[in-house]
């Protein structure tokens, strides 16, 4: 018997329409309702991380997963086993069990009931419920009409929206200029020789003149009948295919992710499906078929009420998990318990040489350790990946300008990227080595495959048995060329026909340059090379590049934005306003920005012009070092890798994780945010001294230095969407990659630029493939902020709605105060002091290389004993 | 080069079987793979050194004879000439690519096995056609690539879409299998012995005097047209090919890219004697080339997805291809396939570099409509010009959307027909049925005397039932036994009628029967212990995922399949030339009702084998349920 907690919620967020039966059917408001539950992944050009679940954010963490898996169908938790087999190989403690068993809320002897059920075997215990998308009222046209609605209606749907949306493929275009998606459906189905199947019927046809909104009651009332089931039939039908459902949510509230705009809405949608289904339904069983109101049993299916559904959290899985994840976090709480505090050690610190600004992102994590290791004179900082500078770019190479900088922020800067001596470019269209990329179907392609398709037997071949040799000419944006210049320096105040302003002046450079600074706590001793490293990722053949991308600029490389700061910070005008707000940088000290490629594990240094005239010594050696941290990040990386090298040489650990970016064949160029699980603000002496696996966000931060809790604020409000975001998605798209998760990527087909389907006609695939997300461990993400308590809680006083996050324990916060180290975690009601057991003891070895000697699995965390601070 | 050319189909074999043996992990079965590969390769490639050292001939072994009984013969037959060649060389050079692909493609996958298993079941299949030296030969590797086909579609067994894809395109297979068929059984007719791929051209030497009349010649022509235009994806088959994308993606350009698809032109190629010998099927692949060019090439404009966009681009080609050949320019032809085989699976390959390429290199995002109705509106009177070119252009677009509707016109030629009247049969009450049956025992016994009336002419009410229960299996939806009943009661009726029209061949019979029955015996009882504990009336169209919950009996749920619908791996495959070749020497017309009832068998067995076996093992906490 599996022990459930049932709780029953009125979950809407707005809890204003307690009325509603009272007011009969109110179609944009059921709209309202009902897309709030649709999943808003945009178009794959950007990809930006948020929680798969945002639409039951605003409750408790597990309630929200419990209401979650009834609409949606998915599974909560992992199998029990799994967390069984964790515990038999230490990775979950009893200590933790008793931990989480503490706070499920039972009595005593129900407690202990509860326990001594963890260990039996059950394999459906995490089998998803009975759902709304899976056993809702429309599953009544199949069991009792015999008509699969979903099978003949979806083709039609998918095609036409996909050929309405479509970003660049299909070489007619449907949409004529500013045609709306109803405008466009009336002139296909109206205004043609061959109306659109299944529109053949005049009956039907007329009736899409009455407009979306009628059309939809209408059908409504023609196939539900019942005012009462009217929002849920709406629900059911948009969750047959929520990728399309919410793609077209979200381009009509925000049209502009598009590149070519498109008018569409959600009611036009649901409108030409009702249409649809009305018109098949005739077809099949003639003009009087049951309504759903005429079913029996109606009583047995679940309702909706606009999401005021009763629901029950597994409590066993849900005590399993609480442990896992508690383990998992205390092993780093154990661990910090016992950094040094900095400021008190009697050794005299060695003098800086250089330092390196990263992004927060848990890849760079292991890189800065290795950096550091190599060479403890340099110094490391973490920060958000746009480097507090936000602005629209467009590339040499890019036709249109794409935002770098996390979603939250709307930039209102525009940055062009020029080419340092004028060249004449090369025609794009037309090259022989491209020639692929268009299908040629006609006499032109009769002549193509003629005569240059034995070709391309050499190339598959080459592609195939030597990858990495660089054949395949597609340019990535992250390999951009080093020699080209940003136009930063604002000319005039003239905002573009756009609307942008193109540039920065002085001073709000000075504002950007100052506040980054600031935030990570570098406001004195400079060292005389001071290196902004962003990331990007290069692969080939791969869809979801946007993803495997620097999260804090939407899915983009942030090679522009450490230019732009680099450059920016180097300005002896920007300078000057700096001294004035009390940074001084020294005149010696230069900024040199660069990128980190995380899946090839090579760096490239930009705009060598800039410091030309500088010392070069202190940047040879860091190249140098930088060149040997890369190589162990690389063997680092590979032990992940079954089929990667697993030797001890980082030489063939790095050429394997170059050949792999570039195969066309590698469904994996690199793991990215796997296993990431702690997120670490505060100064980089609180984890210096620890190997953290790769799964730690690191930013830097001073505590000293805040003493109001405004710089906190500023950095929780930006990493909280950021970090949790990516967590949160990686968690659900590993729980049940069919539903939250994008399935394997295997069979995925690329529909109009906008997304991935599941073969020609099917529903676009949101969440992360089951590519990136096997390895990883999901657990939420544990934030510890290295700041007394009295002082982040003003920071979360000025956090805003982002509060939930915290409140609802989608992200576990731990303040670890600055001077004693005591660790306290966050809860709704208030502070709780954490206390660990003695047994926990962290791991020591001398470096990392010991570390990950023939680990195959996450590694805890360990600490560095050949480490000073 | 005999040896070679068995090396060639036993490595495939071979490696097939040692992964389902010895395949228990990854590391093995890529180890496995790859070195079957290469031995594959090295003997394609010894072959064709061999061959080439030769002087290029025409080449033909006769290994031995399977089956010979009075003047029928079944020769184990292989032929190699320059088509062959240029086949096998390039089926060995994609095939040792994508093996090598896949084995870091795949990597992880559930299902791994499955994959290579299917993908050197395919191998085989195509090194079978490719190599065979009579339609007989090529039939039997063509199934194989038939079944391969269906199970790499439907590769992705938790989805229904994908299933219902791989039945769209089987039973598009299916059906045209009964172009091949027949086929042979004509040639059979035909040429007697001589309808050996070797002998064909001989045979028609002298234009004076054909080795048949224009009217069967004509029929055999269509025949084998359909045959290849099924396989082919030509019109009106063209819809199955972009749906069939749903495997991974190095399956897909395998199959539905590179290989599979131009099996239709090989057939063309090979039995080009037969169906250039007249003007008038040379001009229905010239049109068929045609429509296909036309219909195809229009669709493609408007696929947002860009491996239909490929699938369509391709078929135009193979449109080509088909008007070159009904020109008689074959070694074009061959350039063309080698051309068109290599770009599609190349493109199919990187297809997921689309976005980089469109977004990032290129930056085309919106693309114009290139109809431009400026020019003809000229000529058109004033009150329609401006509604008229919108219409048409609505017209088109609709046309290319729906991609010609030929689905629906297959759909509604093919099928619907038959499905109702089976739907009116299962209507038919009982007791009518058992009636009519009795009537017919009681008509064979009557006939036995042979006094009152020919025996012959018991089998037309015979092969009447046999068509209808083959009817009643395909449109029964609610119980898979009576599927299975009805379609060994259809075999058996077979049987019978042919036992009918000649007593005497009653040992073909048997073995005919003897690969269906054990086939329905065993289906029988492995659907009852299947269906034991579940009530399938109540669901009769969930997808029950039995592969994965009960994966030996649908294992051999599935060899059961195999058996029934004839798949050459029981007698029943030799068993059902036989009656073919022995009931048409007296009765011709027995053909028909035969193949159609072999077809919708096919059919109707694999709806029930997807319906119990494909799908999502349900997962629903029933704990939360009775709690709710």
């Amino acid at each position: 018997m599996e022990p459930v907690s049932h709780i029953c919620h009125s979950a809407e967020p707005n809890n204003s329409h307690s009325d509603r039966r009272d007011r009969g059917f109110d179609l944009n408001r059921a709209i309202d309702n009902v897309s709030h539950w649709l999943p808003t992944q945009g178009p794959l050009k950007d990809f930006i991380h948020h929680n798969t679940l945002h639409a039951v954010q605003h409750l408790p963490f597990h309630e929200g997963v419990a209401l979650a898996a009834k609409i949606f169908g998915a599974r909560s938790y992992l199998p029990l086993s799994d967390y069984q087999n964790c515990y038999r190989e230490g990775r979950i403690s009893d200590h933790a069990i008793d931990w989480a068993l503490q706070r499920c809320g039972l009595s005593d002897s129900r407690r202990q009931a509860l326990r001594d059920s963890l260990f039996s075997a059950d394999k459906q215990s995490h089998y998803p419920p009975i759902s709304l998308a899976n056993h809702g009222i429309r599953t009544r046209w199949l069991n009792e009409l015999e008509v699969d609605l979903n099978a003949l209606a979806h083709p039609v749907l998918f095609r036409l929206l996909a050929n309405f949306l479509d970003q660049g493929i299909s070489r007619w275009s449907l949409p004529k200029a500013n045609e709306s998606f109803w405008d466009c459906v009336l002139r296909l189905t109206q205004n043609s020789l061959l109306p659109l199947y299944p529109f053949q019927e005049k009956s039907v046809r007329d009736l899409l003149n009455l407009g979306p909104d009628q059309v939809i009651l209408h059908c409504l009332q023609r196939m539900v009948g019942l005012e009462t089931w009217y929002e849920q039939y709406i629900l059911e039908m948009l969750l047959g295919h929520p990728g399309w459902s919410g793609m077209v949510r979200l381009i009509e509230l925000n049209p502009q992710t598009l590149l070519a705009r498109r008018d569409i809405s959600l009611q036009q949608l649901i409108a030409f499906e009702l249409a649809c289904e009305l018109a098949l339904l005739q077809k099949k069983r003639g003009a009087n078929f049951g309504k759903i109101a005429a079913l029996k049993q109606l009583d047995s299916v679940p309702r909706f009420n606009g999401g005021a559904m009763q629901t029950q959290v597994p409590l066993r899985l849900k005590v399993w998990h609480e442990a896992m994840e508690w383990y998992l976090h205390s092993e780093l709480l154990q661990a910090l318990k016992h950094q040094p505090v900095p400021g008190r050690s009697p050794t005299a610190k060695p003098a800086v040489q250089a330092q390196a600004m990263f992004c927060i992102d848990d890849r760079e994590c292991s890189l800065r350790r290795h950096l550091e290791e190599i060479n403890p004179a340099i110094q490391t900082f973490g920060a958000a990946g746009f480097f507090g500078i936000d602005f629209l770019y467009q590339g040499l190479d890019d036709v249109y300008p794409v935002a770098q900088c996390p979603a939250a922020i709307t930039p209102k800067h525009l940055i062009v990227e020029a080419e340092e001596r004028q060249t004449e470019k090369n025609p794009k269209t037309g090259k022989l080595s491209g020639l692929h990329f268009t299908a040629h179907s006609m006499l032109r392609g009769w002549l193509f495959t003629q005569t240059l398709g034995l070709g391309y037997a050499a190339r598959l071949a080459w592609n195939v048995f030597r990858p990495g040799a660089g054949l395949l000419n597609i340019e990535q944006l992250s390999e951009v060329k080093a020699h080209s210049h940003l136009h930063l320096l604002r000319e005039t105040d003239e905002p573009t026909p756009e609307g942008y302003l193109l540039g920065f002046s002085f001073p709000e450079m000075a504002d950007r340059v100052g506040g980054l600074l600031r935030n990570i706590g570098l406001t004195k001793d400079f060292a005389p090379l001071v290196v902004i490293v962003a990331h990007g990722s290069s692969s080939v053949n791969n869809p979801h590049f946007a993803a495997y991308d620097c999260g804090a600029c939407a899915g983009k490389p942030g090679a522009p934005n450490a230019r732009a700061f680099a450059w920016m910070a180097n300005q002896q005008a920007v300078r000057d306003i700096l001294r004035d707000r009390g940074i001084d940088i020294p005149a010696a000290t230069y900024f040199v920005p660069a990128l980190h490629n995380t899946s090839r594990d090579e760096i490239t240094y930009f705009d060598p012009n800039s410091y030309l005239h500088r010392d070069h010594k202190v940047l040879h050696a860091f190249k140098h070092d930088m060149h040997h941290a890369l190589l162990r990040n690389a063997r680092e990386r590979c032990r992940w890798f079954e089929l990667g090298p697993q030797s001890h040489s980082n030489k063939a650990a790095h050429q394997h994780v170059v050949a792999r970016a570039s195969s066309i064949f590698e469904p994996r160029p690199e793991y990215n945010h796997s296993n990431n699980l702690y997120c670490l603000v505060g100064r980089r002496e609180l984890s210096r001294q620890l190997f953290l696996d790769r799964r730690s966000f690191l930013h830097s931060y001073d505590p000293a230095s805040d003493a109001n809790g405004e710089i906190m604020a500023k950095i929780l409000s930006a990493i909280i969407p950021v970090c949790g975001g990516i967590n949160l998605e990686y968690l659900f798209s590993r729980i049940d990659n069919s539903v939250y998760g994008a399935g394997t990527k295997l069979p995925h087909n690329v529909i109009g630029l906008l997304g991935v389907a599941n073969g020609v006609e099917g529903d676009l695939r949101t969440g992360l493939p089951s590519q990136m997300i096997e390895v990883h461990e999901p657990a939420r993400l544990l934030m510890v902020v290295e700041q007394a308590t009295g002082i982040v809680d003003k920071a979360l006083a000025g956090i805003g709605g982002l509060q939930e996050w915290l409140d609802g324990e989608w992200i576990r916060l731990v303040s670890c105060d600055p001077t004693s180290h005591e660790l306290q975690l966050y809860a709704k009601h208030g502070w709780e002091n954490i206390e660990l057991p003695d047994a926990l003891q962290t791991p020591a070895a001398p470096h990392s290389e010991k570390i990950i000697l023939g680990k195959t699995a996450t590694i805890p965390v360990h600490q560095l004993q050949g480490r000073h601070a | 080069m005999n040896s070679l050319i068995l090396a060639c189909l036993a490595f495939p074999l071979l490696g097939m079987l040692s992964i389902l043996l010895f395949g228990s992990s990854e590391q093995r079965i890529s180890t496995i793979s790859l070195w079957s590969s290469r031995a594959k390769g090295a003997s394609v490639l010894g072959l064709l050194a061999v061959w080439a050292v030769a002087g290029f001939p025409a080449h033909e072994f006769a290994w031995f004879d399977l089956y010979t009984q009075g003047e029928y013969r079944f020769p184990i037959l292989f032929y190699l000439d320059r088509i062959s060649a240029v086949y096998l060389f390039c089926a060995w050079v994609i095939f040792s690519i994508i093996v090598r692909y896949c084995r870091v493609y795949l990597h992880r996958e559930t299902g791994y096995q499955r994959f290579f298993l299917t993908i050197f079941g395919f191998a085989f299949g195509l090194n079978l056609v490719i190599l065979s030296g009579s339609i007989d030969m090529l039939f039997a590797g063509w199934e194989i690539v038939g079944v391969s086909s269906f199970l790499l579609i439907a590769f992705y067994r938790h989805r229904p879409q994908p299933i219902r894809n791989a039945l769209r395109a089987y039973s598009i297979y299916r059906f045209c299998d009964v172009g091949l068929l027949l086929g042979a059984w004509m040639s059979h007719l035909l040429f007697h012995d001589s309808q050996h791929f070797s002998q064909l051209a001989n045979l028609f030497q002298h234009t004076a005097m054909p080795p048949a009349g224009y009217a069967s010649l004509l029929i055999l022509s269509w025949l084998i047209v359909i045959a290849a235009s099924g396989k082919s994806a030509q019109f009106p088959f063209c819809f199955w090919l972009p749906r069939a994308m749903e495997g991974p993606t190095p399956s897909s350009a395998i199959f539905y890219g590179a290989l599979s698809i131009h099996l239709g032109v090989f057939l063309l190629l090979r039995t080009m004697p037969i169906w250039t010998y007249h003007y008038l099927p040379r001009t229905m692949v010239l049109v068929i080339g045609l429509l296909t060019v036309v219909i195809a090439n229009l669709s493609e404009k408007t696929q947002s997805n860009i491996k239909g966009q490929i699938a369509y681009a391709s078929i135009t080609q193979v449109g080509f291809m088909f008007m070159e050949l009904s020109l008689g320019l074959e070694t074009l032809v061959l350039l063309h396939f080698l051309g068109n085989a290599f770009l599609r699976c190349y493109q199919l390959l990187v297809s997921p570099s689309i976005v980089a390429h469109l977004l990032r290199v290129e930056g085309s995002v919106d693309t114009d409509f290139v109809i431009k109705p400026s020019a003809m509106r000229e000529f058109l009177p004033n009150s329609i010009r401006d509604t008229l070119p919108a219409v048409l252009q609505n017209t088109l677009y609709v046309f290319a959307l729906q991609e010609g509707n030929l689905e629906r016109l297959v759909r509604s030629t093919l099928w619907d027909p038959l499905k109702q009247i089976g739907a009116r049969m299962n209507r038919v009450r009982p007791a009518i049925r058992y009636f009519s049956s009795f009537g017919l025992i009681g008509l064979i016994i009557l006939g036995k005397n042979e006094t009152l009336f020919d025996r012959g002419y018991l089998s037309i009410p015979i092969s009447v039932a046999m068509v209808v229960a083959s009817l009643s299996a395909f449109s029964q939806k609610h119980s898979p036994f009576k599927v299975w009943n009805a379609i060994a009661t259809s075999c058996g009726l077979a049987g019978i009628a042919v036992w009918m029209m000649e007593p005497a061949v009653y040992a073909d019979v048997l073995l005919f029967l003897s690969g269906v029955l054990p086939s329905w015996l065993l289906g029988i009882g492995v659907l009852r212990r299947m269906l034991a504990q579940e009530n399938f009336a109540e669901e009769p169209f969930r997808y029950r995922a039995m592969a994965e919950t009960r994966p030996k009996a649908s294992l051999l749920l599935f060899l059961s399949f195999l058996g029934l619908v004839g798949f050459p791996i029981t007698p029943a495959f030799l068993g059902e030339d036989l009656l073919l070749a022995d009931a048409t020497r007296l009765h011709p017309w027995f053909a028909l009702p035969i193949t159609l009832a072999f077809v919708v068998n096919g059919i109707a067995a694999a709806r029930v084998f997807v319906r119990l076996c494909m799908g999502r093992p349900s997962e629903v906490c029933s704990q939360a349920h009775e709690s709710a």
